[in-house]
């Protein structure tokens, strides 16, 4: 097996916009009420001071057994909805990104003060953390073409892998992200994807 | 030589890296490296020797990740390890009575509560048995290493402590902000590992030597610890497709010579470095001049991520969590309604209090819960250093095992019983104690007396080995309306206490004016005397404005406030106003009612307003009936028609619930009552509580009794609370189609053993099909179809 590279990235909010398009689709809304787009700006102000990304990514070799099966460095995983994603590729990112504890910790004390803040607040930092995985995505494009990416979760790929992909990526020491006994990830807004690279020019 | 000894005499040098030197011996990537203790001894045991022949004294085991979540053959990796250790002192040729084995702990890789899953005392337990197998090995010492969370840290060092007589060293890991991941500062770190005892202290990993130095310095300027620096080998870089760093051997050394001029007590390194990085640094420091850490004499008590130092600055701490003389307060500590404690919290944060004092002390509850409970939940939202207020030793001994950072301790006295219960949960835990000038024999009415007091109180703590700066002398402020001197003896104790006995004062300032009219005006001129006689802490009442206003006055005038920035921003709303437009509702819409119109639009204090407006012309439950309740019918509907979305549902929700606030107050019972009493959880395994929230919010605005049993909830905690409460309904959520069996498992539970019991089921991955398969009474698609079921 490679000893491949792990490549770690931070950013401040001040280079990570939420994309507000999104955190309105994530709360059912077309549009804000007044008074709610002032808890939006108020949430919005609070969520940049509080969240810090972090992600790494490192390279996996791919290949495919049996009916279902998808062996990588950090082990296997049985799943035909990954294994079609996969399709034609001997390569994969392994990848995890994070904006930080100090979100949790923002989202628990609107749970003890504002229903309609919480909510907000949780759709700003789904919002945050998709647009820096997107932003980590296009360094990953560069010279290659990527599959969308595929997180733990979806489809039938169940959750137990995440342990492996967080050890292969040394997560915790890392960027900080750890998984619960249920194999559900702290800080919660965190997400690990597989993207597999179909062609790369390098 | 002891290793405690030599702490204080010479510099001492730690390891490098482990894992890299593994990786050259063939340790493939996915392979963990504490099990070749076993497998691979001798390559083990070469790798501490090369260390002790560059010049370390103190080699590591190779034991970074050895604790029970990760390994079942706990018993026979860590003897292996630290016999890998002895023997390569066997092999050593030079000065064996000079090198140590220091027993690795690194982090258990799983966030401790309430951020994680895994609570403070099962993490203590993980560590205490490591810990203990490697003490009964033969270890010299304990190294807690690479620690990326406060929380966790203090598990490990209690751990130590708890379960042998070994010196522990700790150092954590920061990044590149300079702070820990979940948010400590040097400070706060140095604050917690002091009062805990460790016996060196520093840090390691995460950095190269170059970004390390800023770090180092705080440390050194702060600690009274030997203070240790074991930085990587530079940050690691990507070239050719493999993983390097960017500091060789040479440039680390001469990073590391500034560090030790600098003062740092023991060098080391860590990932990336190897036995030349070592040697290069033992060559390039051994000779330099040597001096041992000084006690700084800081007062540092700390939260989870800053530490707020006192005997500088005033420090104002907030007195409103207590329920003394508070109706309210009393009312829901009986109800265990933390919420409410948890809000008076954070206003107190708001209006610049630095630290917080908590008592949550009521005769017919359970303080130790309460206590510990209110420490946890405040601690989890909010960053202040909080301020341990209980007169029972097992709450105070309860509540600081798990609070995270450095607490103040409120508090002991010259009471020979009352210093027996509370000083060894100080040197044990850490801690400022705050000690009251009163003894067997009372309160002394002169300054003189309550020195006494004080003194015999520091002599006390000297006997546990408390530190003096640990101790902070409250002299008591009595009311100077029942004796006409005591405030001036109160003002003379503080100025006598601080100058002859060199220790930090605090008061409660309030207590001057019981008894006599216009108690701010009096309030507020003693705090300024008393700040002017040298107090260094005020508990107070911060949504006093005359009491905030005389601390203002007095930073600014004693020029502690830069360019009066701080007493401007204060004074700045106290201009002449226009009477705020906001707080009534314009009724353009001359056909619809005031009240039911800020409810709908989600105003929240216009909704207070115009619900004590309505309240003086009408009775409580007349508005309830025809205002607040048409309103959220209205709002309901919309919602149900799709007119509005959820955000503004739960706008409205809040609305109403201040509405209520207000109509309340005035009445004798709670008037409105649903008879139905509802259960909610979020099923075992799922932590995602949002939309169980939202339900609740709802329920309770339609007047229902809810109980909210949180997240990751096991089947038989639902089932155990739904015998308990003789509840009518229990509503279950899960997120995760991973989590569905649990809820499966739930409901076939509740069915079973309590078939009058109604469920309702819902989440983001559940479907009609899938609740009828498992048996529950109802699948509400959002929180309105709940409420909607609940009231049938």
């Amino acid at each position: 097996m490679k000893n491949n590279p792990v490549i770690l990235r931070t950013s401040s909010c001040e280079e990570i916009i939420p994309d507000k398009k999104m955190a309105l689709r994530f709360m059912g809304c077309k549009e804000l009420s007044d008074s709610l787009e002032e808890v939006y700006e108020k949430s919005l102000e609070e969520y940049k001071k509080a969240a810090l990304f972090k992600a790494v990514y490192k390279k996996s070799s791919v290949t495919f057994f049996g009916e279902k099966g998808i062996r990588f460095d950090f082990g296997e995983i049985e799943s035909s909805d990954l294994r079609k994603n996969l399709e034609g590729c001997s390569s994969a990112f392994i990848f995890a990104a994070t904006s930080g504890s100090a979100v949790d910790r923002l989202i628990l004390k609107h749970t003890r003060l504002s229903p309609a803040c919480v909510m907000v607040t949780d759709c700003i930092a789904s919002s945050g953390i998709e647009v820096f995985c997107d932003l980590i995505n296009d360094e990953m494009k560069k010279g290659r073409k990527l599959k969308p990416r595929y997180s733990p979760g979806y489809g039938d790929v169940s959750l137990s892998c995440q342990n492996d992909i967080l050890s292969f990526l040394d997560a915790y020491r890392k960027i900080g992200l750890t998984l619960t006994e249920t194999y559900l990830m702290t800080p919660i807004k965190s997400v690990t994807a597989i993207v597999g690279i179909e062609e790369e020019n390098q | 030589m002891k290793i405690k000894d030599l702490l204080n005499k010479k510099r001492l040098y730690i390891d490098g890296g482990m894992g890299t030197l593994l990786q050259k011996r063939g340790l493939s990537a996915g392979e963990l490296p504490e099990l070749w203790n076993l497998t691979h001894a001798d390559d083990i045991t070469d790798i501490h020797l090369s260390y002790l022949k560059a010049g370390s004294n103190i080699i590591t085991t190779n034991t970074f990740g050895a604790n029970s979540i990760k390994f079942s053959n706990l018993k026979e990796i860590i003897p292996a390890a630290i016999n890998n250790a002895k023997k390569a002192i066997e092999l050593f040729d030079g000065n064996k009575e000079e090198c140590f084995i220091a027993f690795d702990v690194g982090p258990l890789g799983r966030m401790l509560e309430p951020l994680g899953d895994m609570p403070f005392q099962k993490a203590v337990e993980i560590f205490s048995e490591s810990i203990r197998m490697g003490a009964e090995s033969g270890a010299d010492l304990i190294i807690i290493e690479t620690m990326t969370d406060s929380y966790e840290t203090k598990a490990a060092l209690l751990a130590a402590k708890e379960s042998c007589d070994l010196p522990v060293f700790v150092t954590n890991a920061y990044d590149e902000t300079g702070k820990l991941l979940t948010g400590a500062s040097p400070k706060a770190m140095i604050a917690l590992l002091e009062g805990l005892g460790a016996d060196a202290i520093g840090i390691n990993c995460s950095l190269g030597p170059h970004q390390m130095k800023g770090i180092a310095e705080e440390y050194l300027k702060y600690s009274s610890l030997p203070v240790i620096v074991s930085p990587n080998a530079g940050m690691p870089r990507t070239e050719n497709g493999k993983t390097v760093f960017d500091v060789d051997a040479e440039d680390f050394s001469l990073v590391m010579r500034e560090v030790a001029e600098m003062g740092a007590a023991v060098l080391g390194g860590c990932c990336g470095t190897t036995p030349d990085y070592i040697r290069a640094t033992v060559d390039k420091t051994k000779k330099l001049p040597f001096s041992p850490a000084q006690n700084k004499n800081l007062t540092l008590v700390s939260s989870y991520t800053h530490a707020v130092e006192i005997g500088n600055d005033p420090i104002l701490i907030g007195e409103r969590i207590n329920p003394t003389g508070k109706k309210r307060f009393k009312e829901a500590l009986r109800e265990g309604d933390i919420n409410y404690i948890v809000n008076e919290g954070i206003a107190q944060q708001e209006k610049g209090v630095h630290i917080l004092d908590v008592n949550v002390g009521l005769p017919e509850i359970d303080e130790d819960e309460m206590l510990v409970k209110s420490v946890k939940e405040l601690q989890s939202v909010l960053d202040l250093p909080l301020q341990l207020d209980t007169a029972k030793k097992s709450s105070m001994e309860k509540a600081m095992r798990i609070y995270n950072g450095k607490p103040l301790v409120n508090s002991v006295n010259g009471k020979q019983e009352v210093m027996d219960e509370i000083l060894p949960l100080v040197k044990k835990y850490g801690g400022v104690v705050i000690a009251l000038t009163i003894d067997e024999t009372g309160i002394p009415e002169t300054a003189e007396g309550r020195k006494a007091i004080a003194e015999k109180i520091l002599k006390e703590c000297e006997k546990y080995g408390i530190d003096k700066n640990d101790i902070i002398v409250d002299p008591l402020a009595m009311a100077v309306s029942s004796d006409d001197n005591s405030a001036k003896i109160t003002l003379d104790s503080v100025k006598l206490i601080k100058n002859e006995l060199g220790l930090k004062t605090s008061l409660g300032v309030s207590n001057v004016s019981f008894g006599l009219p216009s108690r701010e005006t009096l309030n507020a001129y003693f705090l300024s005397l008393a700040f002017m006689n040298g107090l260094d802490c005020a508990i107070m009442n911060p949504f006093s404005d005359a009491m905030m206003g005389s601390y203002h006055t007095y930073m600014a005038l004693m020029g502690k406030d830069k360019s009066c920035a701080e007493y401007i921003d204060f004074f700045k709303d106290f201009a002449p106003v226009q009477a705020k437009s906001a707080s009534t509702v314009k009724t353009e819409d001359t056909d619809e009612n005031p009240l039911i119109r800020a409810i709908v639009k989600g105003l929240k204090e216009p909704s207070f307003t115009e619900a004590q407006k309505a309240l003086q012309s009408a009775e409580p439950l007349e508005i309830i009936n025809t205002q607040i309740v048409p309103a959220l019918d209205k709002v309901g509907k919309l919602f149900e028609e799709k007119k509005m979305y959820l955000p503004q549902l739960l706008m409205s929700a809040e609305a109403a619930s201040r509405a209520f606030d207000a109509v309340k107050s005035v009445m004798k019972d709670s008037g409105l009552k649903e008879s139905k009493k509802i259960i909610l959880a979020t099923v075992k395994g799922d932590i995602h509580d949002i939309g169980k929230n939202i339900v609740k919010t709802l329920l309770e605005n339609y007047g229902f009794t809810v109980i909210d049993l949180g997240k990751d909830v096991a089947p038989e905690r639902v089932l155990e609370a739904a015998k308990k409460e003789k509840a009518d309904i229990v509503g279950l959520s899960a997120l995760m189609t991973t989590t569905t069996e649990a809820m499966a498992e739930t409901v076939r539970l509740l069915n079973e053993e309590l078939p009058q019991v109604k469920t309702v089921v819902g989440g983001a991955v559940l479907t009609k099909e899938f609740a009828e398969k498992i048996g529950a009474t109802f699948y509400a698609k959002d929180a309105m179809e709940t409420v909607r079921f609940a009231q049938q």
